[in-house]
């Protein structure tokens, strides 16, 4: 029995692939548990979220609301954060909140894989939404744009100050994409761990398997925080978005 | 069943509305933890540091690419600017955290006031 806690994740050829299917240049692309699991949480969330709503329902079921409810919470996120002119990135922050939502309750079924515990997910949503942010800026306001780096100071301050203000604005991706993977990878390690310290009490024998009853019950809490941080944490990962794009359309106006 | 008085109706309205945002505002935002506030600096100040020293030294391996040997000049430098950044990343979250804690205490006080 392996007890690695980092075993879970490990991105290898699933379904006995173990040729490439593709190649891009020299390099093999293999379909991997990964890839399964993208695939499985674009579907279901696309899936669910068409299906569940019908116009023409005065009552709404259960799913339908449940589609409505997790539509008005983002609206409202983006409205209370960006203001009226950044509802037209709703489909952007909707789908990007969503698809990290889904990442993080589908790693949480036992024996499956969590996407956004890859820093090389987690990094390539932080730089969408940097690239979009940017983007946006430059078309808004031209080279205005450029002015987010510069502060209210003195020019003789202002030397050290704009490298500073460019650097900050280059962490943003980082700490975007480390803060969503440094939160699932520690929650799924420890829930690991913990599992792993059953199986040993368990096969210990004697008074000691008795006592295998108490990091189990530990995992019950802690699988009740994952779930806690797996909606928090995509909630983050989207409010962060609003805000960076909200500074993006209006610049200083906010302060 | 006589038909409903317009006034009371738009009255409920109003009333139901105020409630809904009051709901909205207080449900919205989950509460930030202790842990969670500090693994946001603790995020905030490693990525200062490892944009800065990426960048210096990425201009280091420029410069040396076309013949200037700097390295490691500007690794230091960018390095320490790094910090600089993490340093006034992580004032600026606890700002905002210091701000969203004063709204949820005024908002709150609101709730008990009446």
């Amino acid at each position: 029995m392996n007890l690695n806690p980092m075993e879970q994740f490990a991105v290898k050829p699933i379904f006995g692939l173990s040729q490439p299917l593709l190649h891009i240049g020299s390099h093999p692309i293999f379909f991997t548990n990964q890839a399964l699991l993208l695939v499985i949480v674009a579907l279901a969330s696309a899936l669910f979220l068409s299906l569940a709503v019908k116009p023409n329902r005065l009552v709404p079921t259960r799913a339908q609301s449940m589609a409505e409810l997790s539509y008005e919470f983002v609206a409202n996120m983006i409205h209370s954060a960006t203001g009226e002119d950044g509802l037209k990135f709703f489909p952007f922050v909707f789908t990007l909140f969503i698809f990290v939502l889904c990442s993080n309750f589908f790693g949480m079924i036992p024996g499956s894989f969590t996407v956004t515990s890859q820093i090389a997910v987690t990094f390539a949503l932080a730089a969408l939404v940097i690239g979009l942010v940017i983007v946006t800026g430059f078309m808004k306001h031209g080279f205005g744009f450029l002015k987010l780096f510069v502060p209210h100071a003195p020019w003789y301050l202002l030397i050290l100050l704009i490298p500073i203000e460019v650097i900050s604005f280059l962490t943003r991706p980082i700490s975007l994409s480390v803060r969503l993977f440094a939160n699932m990878l520690a929650g799924h390690t420890m829930l690991a761990v913990f599992g792993g310290f059953v199986v040993a009490l368990g096969s210990a024998g004697g008074i000691l398997s008795v006592l295998s009853i108490a990091p189990m019950l530990l995992i019950v809490a802690i699988m009740l925080l994952e779930l806690l941080v797996a909606f928090l944490q995509a909630y983050v990962f989207a409010i962060l978005t609003c805000i960076y794009l909200n500074e993006a359309l209006h610049l200083h106006d906010h302060h | 069943m006589t038909a409903p008085d317009p006034d009371r109706l738009t009255d409920l309205g109003k009333r139901l509305d105020e409630l809904q945002t009051k709901q909205a505002d207080r449900a919205k935002r989950p509460p930030p933890s202790q842990s969670g506030i500090a693994f946001r600096f603790a995020t905030e100040m490693v990525a200062g540091l490892i944009v800065g020293g990426g960048l210096g030294w990425g201009i280091d391996w420029l410069f040396g690419h076309f013949g200037f040997h700097t390295k490691p000049v500007f690794l230091i430098l960018f390095f320490v600017l790094g910090a600089t950044a993490g340093i006034r990343n992580v004032v600026r979250a606890a700002g905002e955290i210091n701000a969203e804690i004063a709204r949820k205490r005024s908002s709150g006080d609101e709730e008990t006031g009446s």
